[in-house]
């Protein structure tokens, strides 16, 4: 972050944009030669370092870059107070002398303090005069500089930019692609406040306590905070509303991963740790299950009212969703909480607690809990969470079948696979089949891979027909190819359909023939 | 139940009840009130009788307090206004007049968890050192890297403004020192999330250019009492003596301002620009982000200034001014740091600037009260509060058009002591536009901040 008279922006029509640098012409020109200056001036005054930034200054840069860039590099230098003497010590004894002899008001009368000073001190006269204020700022020495590439100096440039211009935010709305536990940690840690909705996508608003009251910018700065764990995500938009200090107008700035990932410093993507034991084991077990059920940790956060749950893990299954949420450190008061937030979730979601753990009596809990809660000791036991998920995809399923029953669909394609039909309008491929079974549109016939038009059949069993042999056969892998090529995968309930009868000829499905009895 | 708690510098309400002074919160589904109301709720719950549990206060303990102050006539009055008051307002006296000691008074009275907010680091130490002296206790402090919280509890106005959440709930009794500080945007939020009831705030320099104190009476209570300058010199204050020196510019001197005020003149006239008000001037300054060529006349202009300001010559004159006035114990104000440091090496005096080291600061003052050190040289760190009760002498060497400064600068010297009598003397470079700069700041009602 830079300090705020450093901020460049454009500003149009309420919007307003920072400027930002590209990896090209006068901007690469001036991070290429100020990284060189900190390079070459190891050893010499802080001073003689803002002299050449002045020097670009003056060839015409613009200031508030230079500077900009010189800020960010001086963060990546270690800067030290010359340690022959110590300038503090000498300066109170200049002082102490100069209040035994009088104010130095005169050339002789300084050059008498100085020099008891210096023999005091047993060092030259030139001496204290150089090192008098030796631990000032613009005196410290240049010890180490650690250089970023041109290119990653411009990056982190924008990103302070970015910051600094959220400084003045007074609020922010943004989408991501993941890392959201990470992000609500800070969320809380900075202070701030959420809300979440589903617009499209599933955004997160922030501000503060106090924004309820008024505009205020006094959450800019945690919000400027929270912006690299946003952008370490492969995807994001972020908005903000920002309140310009110097005319006090309201504009807008938006900052898109398309267009903005690739200027931006971004933090490396943290790879999925498990907070504990108990979650690792139960991952691991649950996978070597095979169940069917895809396990993924930390998934999007799960809407719970205004607020959100995070929770550790989601298992998902043709289209069918459960969450898990595992509870290791609890007390009654915030079981009871969360609870509360969990009974405005919509989603199924399983809540495992560790009765190890337990401060409280569990007994009442069952009675006040509409949820679904499961105990465990050290681990988190597979059968009621596989229980939970039969009964829950079971559950999902009977509402699919009705929700399908009235569905308003009418089909056109002359086949219609359950699969293709079940994924493309999320629900679960049973639901689908027992529906539409059930109750069969008209004009298809129903096959146990999916629904195949009347005339579409008909088509297909004139063709079979046209290949018959003299003998009334046709074998059966020419049978199979007429059938697959008009893109109907139920072979043989076809067949039957059209009254063939397969006639085998040992095992060797090549040898088998097709007829009519 | 009802049930009232703390959050972040807000009160949060949980029950089936709305109050006049709260907000239904939806993001965490209750309602939210600003700290600096909790007391109007508080009442409004007991007139309706309803029962609630108040999870609000936080406060350290109470701890036994031994006065010894003794108020003079006026600082007595000034009290007394303010607890009729109902315990809130502000007292404007001027500097030197022992504003402190009326609100250590008040802290004795009132036995309460008190926050005592300050603008700079030096005023902590002295508040503190105060403290143990007048009530004999010791006082807490947040700022400067040490955050204690204590019965009493002294912080910088930034430290008030960024721990508000955590710290709005301690204290009954808030003092704002300079008081006019509080009226900033950012400022103003500690009086809004601090639940204190009882507050008083102090200053010499109640009204600001911008006219924001008109909000101070809604933060802190209504200006109770004033006192000026002109009733309690002599009496009460030292009386002193005003000097305006001015010195030529050196030929080169002379020779580089005029060629640095010609680009500036020239662009304003090309451009028609002309600089009346301080809006004027802010306008000007804006197009300088946008506009090279503006900025290359601002800074011709600033430079022009700084030859003015540091010229050599003053320091030939204060030189002199020095030796003249050898038994005087001197503060030396400019408005630059590097005049400070060039001072600081040519007289072998010491400096204090925002870069002083804060144990060298207190050795520095320390000494300086002792009379060890003869003379201090500062740039705008000094101008508000840390007394040096016999300093006399005040030489002002540069400094903005701010009235409030000249008023600040001139209260360092005031303080009562038997026999002395203050003299400030301003050095001002003739023919320059420092004298309109000089005239400003000791005519114009023009307090900026």
């Amino acid at each position: 972050m830079l300090p705020s008279e450093l901020l460049a922006v454009w500003k149009r029509k309420g919007n307003i944009w920072p400027r930002y640098a590209r990896a090209n012409g006068d901007s690469l020109d001036v991070a290429n030669s100020l990284i060189k200056a900190y390079k070459n001036h190891v050893g010499e005054k802080k001073s003689v370092l803002k002299a050449f930034a002045g020097q670009l200054e003056d060839e015409g840069y613009e200031y508030r870059f230079v500077r900009g860039l010189a800020h960010l590099l001086d963060r990546k230098s270690t800067f030290k107070c010359n340690d022959k003497i110590n300038p503090v010590e000498l300066r109170q004894r200049i002082f102490q002398a100069t209040g035994k002899l009088g104010l130095a008001t005169n050339e002789e009368r300084r050059k008498r303090i100085v020099e008891t000073v210096a023999s005091e001190m047993n060092v030259t006269p030139q001496t204290v005069d150089e090192f008098l204020y030796a631990d000032l700022e613009s005196e410290l020495v240049l010890e180490e500089f650690d250089p970023p590439t041109p290119d990653e100096l411009l990056k982190e440039y924008n990103l302070s930019l970015t910051q600094t211009l959220l400084f003045d935010s007074t609020e922010l709305r943004f989408t991501a692609s993941g890392n959201w536990q990470r992000i609500f940690y800070a969320v809380k840690r900075l202070g701030l406040i959420y809300e979440v909705y589903k617009d499209g996508k599933f955004w997160v608003k922030i501000d503060g306590p106090a924004s309820l009251f008024k505009l205020t910018r006094r959450y800019g700065t945690a919000t400027a905070k929270l912006l690299p764990t946003i952008i370490a995500n492969p995807e994001w938009t972020v908005e903000a509303k920002i309140l310009w200090r110097y005319t006090n107008e309201i504009c807008s700035f938006k900052l898109e991963s398309w267009k903005h990932r690739t200027i931006l410093k971004s933090p490396q993507q943290p790879t999925v740790s498990y907070d504990s034991v108990v979650e690792q084991d139960f991952a691991e077990q649950f996978q070597g299950l095979r169940t069917g059920w895809q396990l993924k940790r930390e998934p999007e956060p799960v809407p719970a009212g205004k607020q959100v749950i995070i929770p550790d893990f989601s298992l998902e299954k043709e289209g069918i969703k459960v969450y898990i949420e595992i509870v290791g450190f609890w007390t009654l008061e915030y079981l009871l909480r969360k609870i509360d937030k969990l009974k405005k979730v919509s989603a199924n979601m399983l809540v495992a607690v560790n009765e190890n753990l337990a401060c409280e009596k569990l007994a009442d809990l069952e009675k006040t809990a509409p949820i679904n809660i499961i105990y465990y000791h050290d681990k988190i036991p597979l059968a009621p969470v596989l229980r939970y998920l039969e009964k829950a995809f079971q559950g999902v399923q009977l509402t699919q079948k009705d929700f399908l029953k009235n569905l308003p669909v009418i089909f056109t394609e002359a086949v219609v696979n359950y699969e293709e039909f079940a994924a493309r309008i999320g629900v679960s491929t049973d639901a689908v089949k027992a529906a539409l079974a059930e109750n069969p549109p008209g004009g298809y016939t129903v096959m146990p891979n999916g629904l195949v038009r009347k005339d579409k059949l008909e088509q297909i069993r004139k063709r079979i027909e046209e290949q018959l042999g003299p003998t009334g056969r046709l074998h059966l892998s020419d049978a199979i190819r007429i059938i697959e090529t008009e893109g109907v995968s139920d072979v043989t309930k076809s067949l039957e359909t059209f009254g063939y009868k397969i006639i085998w000829h040992g095992i060797n499905p090549e040898k088998a023939e097709v007829t009519k009895p | 139940m009802i049930r009232l708690w703390f959050d972040k510098g807000t009160i949060l309400l949980r029950g089936e009840v709305g109050t006049p002074y709260g907000k239904w919160d939806p993001r965490v589904e209750c309602y939210r009130i600003k700290a600096m109301y909790y007391w109007d709720v508080l009442a409004y719950l007991r007139e309706s009788k309803l029962a609630f549990q108040d999870d609000v206060p936080n406060l350290p303990p109470v701890e036994q307090l031994n006065s010894t102050v003794e108020l003079r006539p006026y600082q007595k009055e000034a009290l007394d206004r303010w607890r009729h008051a109902n315990m809130r307002g502000t007292l404007v006296l001027p500097t030197a007049a022992g504003k402190t000691y009326v609100a250590l008074k008040a802290i004795s009275l009132l036995k309460t968890q008190t926050f005592i907010v300050v603008p700079t680091l030096d005023l902590i130490d002295q508040w503190r050192t105060r403290i143990t002296e007048h009530l004999n206790t010791q006082a807490g402090a947040i700022g400067g890297g040490e955050i204690t919280v204590k019965m009493i509890t002294v912080s910088t106005y930034d430290s008030a403004y960024l721990r508000a959440e955590t710290l709005g709930n301690k204290f009954m009794l808030v003092v704002f020192d300079e008081v006019h500080h509080l009226a900033s945007p950012s400022y103003m939020q500690i009086a809004e999330m601090y639940i204190a009831p009882y507050r008083m705030g102090l200053t010499a320099t109640y009204e600001r250019s911008d006219e924001r104190h008109s909000l101070l009476p809604r933060l802190v209570g209504d200006p109770v009492y004033t006192v000026g300058v002109e009733e309690l010199a002599g009496e009460h204050l030292s009386p002193y003596t005003y000097e305006k020196m001015l010195v030529e510019l050196t030929p080169e001197e002379q020779r580089a301002y005029e060629d640095e005020m010609a680009v500036f003149r020239l662009y304003l006239k090309e451009k028609g620009i002309i600089l009346k008000s301080a809006e004027d001037f802010q306008r000007f300054i804006m197009a300088t982000g946008r506009d090279h060529r503006a900025r290359e006349a601002l800074l011709s202009r600033n430079r022009a200034l700084k030859i003015a300001l540091n010229s050599a010559a003053k320091l030939g004159l204060l030189a002199q001014q020095l030796e003249t006035n050898r038994n005087e114990k001197a503060l030396i104000f400019t408005l630059h740091n590097d005049l400070v440091y060039t001072i600081s090496r040519r007289f072998l005096i010491p400096a204090i600037t925002y870069q002083t080291p804060k144990e060298e600061r207190r050795e520095i003052l320390g000494n300086f009260r002792k009379g060890e050190y003869k003379a201090i040289v500062t740039s705008q760190v000094l101008d508000e509060g840390v007394d040096v009760p016999d300093a006399s002498a005040g030489y002002i060497l540069s400094g903005t058009g701010s009235t409030r400064e000249y008023i600040q600068r001139l209260g360092r010297i005031l303080r009562k002591v038997e026999g002395k009598r203050a003299k400030l003397v301003e050095i001002v470079s003739k023919e320059t536009v420092e004298v309109g700069i000089s005239r400003r700041r000791r005519h114009k009602k023009n307090t900026e901040e």
